[in-house]
């Protein structure tokens, strides 16, 4: 979108005149009696209209001695929630001739029609908030509250030894379950997602109606997708397909400042750096950045990269390349390790609404959206985990997704992957479905009454021989692609 | 001519002044008046408070390399590509309508969002984009107008409001909506201790609020405006209401007797916008049944681009004391600056809030 700046208004701009004068600002700059004047007395901060018999003509008469707009509108509205106050204090007092002296006394009465619930006029009001309690009170109440604590203290401690029987030792204390992601989220929704459509779509954004907004000003073309599915038995299949069947959850393993007001520029030029970055090399469909915004990166229907060295599987269907069957989705964090949550709550939500959208849009199997961390694969080593993020600790549950940490690793299994000393330096120990691959793998070994290396060396073998086919034909379409190109232009 | 047409966008000074006096070191708050005919922006400019204004209009034209090119080269012309399309939008709307011999479509309708036009909130999104700056540290705050819900038409004001604060909060504003006329009493009755009427005069609609020490009482709107008027005179003297939008806007004058079958028109139908906004004020006021004791009489300020014409307030005079009107009136005036009262007092509600 091309947006020159807004230049100052000017009525005759928008009749296609060209100004006849210089663009001005609609402020003078003389100063005016008001500004002359500046022994005027104006508003302390806080400051009330004090109650009498009339409070209205009171407030009145000191707003008269404000000449600041602000101040002026603090200072009624300030005295109207005073007032408010009382009158709720004087009608709780008991006894009907006590409330008609009190009132006499105050007026408060006369200024009940402004009590507002709605003082901005709109449809939807803001909510009432009561101002803070004035300072001395709050001291007072905090220097109660410590009183009352140590009292309690003191008590409590006393008790046992006056009254009580001994005290046993403590039993041992159960072990507690290692703090994860996982534990620490919402308990699963429902299955699949609702009904999603586009409820309205601007020049950088889309709106979807279960809450997702897409900020499309980033969004650019990747190459087309194209890929093709392996079988167990069947090897690559002939088909080529083009359509995502899958999501991949990534973390961006960017800069991470504090989520701290003093960082705000720190914090919004992150977020812009790395966009710029994920635009350039098109990597990533979407980034979940730390405020919940969701960017596209690189359109759906493309190809971005983002998993290219990756095995995953699902039906009996093999994937060994996952940028062209899966949609990337960054979150812009750390991983560090997976012990906690590494997302905020926002990035939570906006990817659930996110991961919902896109599974319904494109039919996705549950089954089919797995972290990177899971599928990544070093091919020349033939090992697991090559990139960790998501290796642990991705919140599955709260997004209706099944645990793919339980599920039996088609890398190990399949292909006789192994992990070395780094996957154990990071992550302590497999992910249970590791461990299940191996042991389906020693069962099929066994039921073929083979020794579990040959197997595993003879799968080796396999992957090796199929990743090959693929990077053949992925280099035939692509000089392909390219000898139509240049038939196209004629070259 | 520039001279004669000097009020139509200065701001009055003495406003200015005392807004210098609101603006600390530190804070960017931004109020919008979000009008039917025109967005109006007041925010911080410098050390004063500076006011812009878009068009709230647009035209698809044709995309073409060639085109996009010329569009690019004049750097006024906001515009952008929709497919095989060019949305141009904003101010430089007319100056194509006028080119393609087309008439400019409007992403708002009657003060709401337009239900009726396909493109009304991409093409209302880039405009506000155009005017407002991003928020330079969080929870900076925005105030936006919002005019006083017609009888039945409460779901379209709910969803107007929403999706404006919706998109303010997404920018990373904490918004805030206010009445139209509520917003120009905070612009024009601060000597008043914002107490009387607020009359806003656009282009979709008319809104009007009774307040008392800046508490709404009343707030009403006629559905009844600028674009009535130029429609129902266009059809009258067989005009396009485009044309007759510029005739009006081009130095047409209440106060000096019509000298043409069109200017004629324009004086019956303005006489008529003006009896019913005050008959709908006088029946909201007779109905009202508790308003706060005023011991003296109140204030109407008329602002808004309707009201601009030279014998609009002296109309609006003839015909408020034409019955009895249920409060003591002190004063009728007109704006100092009828195109950004709206916006300015959005920018106190701002201030207010931050």
């Amino acid at each position: 979108m091309w947006l020159p700046r807004a230049e100052p208004y000017n009525s005759r701009s928008e009749k296609g005149l060209p100004p006849a004068v210089p663009p001005r600002r609609t402020v003078a700059t003389r100063p005016s009696a008001a500004r002359v004047a500046r022994n005027v007395p104006k508003a302390k901060p806080g400051r009330v209209s004090r109650i009498g018999r009339r409070p209205l003509a009171a407030l009145e008469a000191e707003l008269r001695r404000i000449r600041d707009p602000v101040e002026k509108l603090r200072f009624i509205r300030r005295s109207l929630d005073r007032f408010e106050t009382l009158d709720e204090r004087l009608q709780a007092l008991p006894g009907a001739p006590l409330r008609w002296v009190a009132y006499r006394l105050t007026g408060v009465e006369e200024a009940r029609p402004l009590f507002s619930r709605n003082p901005w006029g709109a449809l939807d009001p803001p909510r009432r908030t009561r101002p803070p309690l004035p300072r001395r009170a709050r001291r007072t109440l905090n220097v109660a509250a410590v009183f009352v604590m140590a009292a309690a203290g003191l008590a409590l401690a006393s008790y046992p030894r006056a009254h009580g029987p001994e005290a046993k030792p403590p039993a041992a204390a159960a072990p507690q379950p290692r703090p994860t992601a996982q534990a620490a989220l919402d308990p699963p929704r429902g299955g699949t997602p609702e009904r999603i459509w586009l409820v309205d779509s601007g020049a950088a954004f889309e709106l979807y109606s279960n809450g997702l907004r897409i900020d499309t000003s980033w969004a650019v073309r990747g190459e087309a997708r194209r890929y093709r599915v392996f079988t167990k038995d069947g090897g690559m299949g002939t088909e080529v397909l083009d359509r995502p069947v899958g999501i991949v959850f990534h973390t961006s393993e960017s800069d991470i400042w504090p989520l701290e007001e003093s960082f705000n520029q720190k914090l919004r030029d992150s977020s812009q750096d790395l966009l710029r970055y994920l635009r350039r090399n098109q990597v990533y469909h979407y980034l979940i950045d730390r405020f919940g915004r969701v960017y596209r990166v690189v359109e759906e229907k493309d190809k971005a990269n983002h998993a290219g060295m990756s095995v995953w599987g699902a039906g009996g269907r093999l994937y060994l390349n996952l940028n062209g069957a899966t949609i990337g989705i960054s979150y812009e964090t750390r991983w560090e390790g997976g012990a906690a949550l590494p997302i905020t709550r926002a990035q939570l939500e906006a990817g659930r609404s996110l991961t919902d959208y896109l599974r319904h849009k494109w039919t996705l199997a549950p089954e089919m959206c797995v972290t990177h961390g899971l599928a990544s694969v070093n091919p020349r080593k033939h090992l697991i985990g090559h990139h960790l993020d998501w290796a642990r600790g991705f919140p599955f549950a709260a997004y209706s997704l099944p645990d793919q940490y339980q599920v039996a690793s088609p890398a190990v299994q399949l292909f006789g992957f192994s992990y070395d000393e780094r996957f154990l330096a990071v992550l302590g120990e497999p992910w249970p479905g590791v461990i299940a691959a191996q042991a389906a793998l020693a069962s099929e070994a066994t039921a073929s009454g083979q020794d579990i290396e040959a197997v595993r060396v003879e799968r080796v073998r396999t992957y090796d021989r199929w990743l090959a086919e693929l990077t053949k034909d992925a280099e035939t379409a692509e000089k392909a692609a390219a000898r139509d190109a240049r038939a196209a232009s004629g070259g | 001519m520039a001279e004669n047409k000097d009020h139509l966008w200065k701001a009055p000074e003495e406003s200015a002044d005392k807004i210098e006096d609101l603006v600390k070191g530190g804070s960017h708050p931004v109020g919008i008046d979000v009008g039917t005919s025109k967005v109006v922006v007041s925010k911080r400019g410098g050390k004063d408070v500076a006011c812009q204004a878009q068009l709230n209009a647009f035209i698809p034209v044709p995309y073409s390399p060639v085109t996009e090119r010329t569009i690019q080269q004049q750097s006024d012309i906001h515009y952008y590509r929709d497919g095989d399309e060019i949305v141009i939008f904003g101010s430089a709307t007319e100056r194509f309508a006028n080119m393609f011999n087309a008439e400019a479509r409007r992403p708002m309708a009657d003060g709401l969002l337009n239900p009726k036009e396909k493109q009304a909130w991409p093409v209302l999104e880039a405009i506000l984009q155009s005017l407002v700056p991003k928020p330079r540290s969080s929870n900076e705050v925005l105030a936006f107008s919002v005019p006083a819900a017609a009888p039945g038409r409460e779901s379209g004001l709910t969803y107007h409001e929403a999706s404006l604060r919706q998109h303010f909060t997404s920018l990373g504003y904490k918004a805030m909506a206010i009445n139209e006329g509520l917003a120009v009493i905070f612009a024009e009755l601060e000597q008043h201790n914002f107490t009387g009427i607020g009359i806003s005069c656009g282009g979709g609609m008319c809104n009007a609020t009774l307040a008392f020490l800046s508490i709404p009482s009343i707030m009403v709107s006629l559905p009844k405006a600028g674009d009535f008027i130029d429609r129902s005179v266009g059809e009258a003297v067989g005009e396009h209401a485009q044309r007759v939008k510029v005739i009006k806007e081009e130095g047409f004058e209440l106060s000096r007797a019509p000298k043409d079958k069109l200017e004629k028109a324009l004086h019956i139908y303005y006489e008529d916008l003006i009896e019913s906004l005050v008959d709908t004020l006088r029946k909201a006021i007779s109905r009202a049944e508790k308003l706060p004791k005023s011991d003296r009489p109140l204030p109407i300020v008329l602002a808004g681009g309707t009201a601009k014409p030279k014998g609009f307030k002296e109309l609006f005079e003839r015909t408020l004391r034409s019955k009895p009107f249920p409060i003591e009136v002190a004063e009728v005036r007109v704006a100092a600056d009828p195109f950004t009262a709206t916006a300015r007092g959005a920018y106190i509600a701002a201030m207010f809030e931050k």
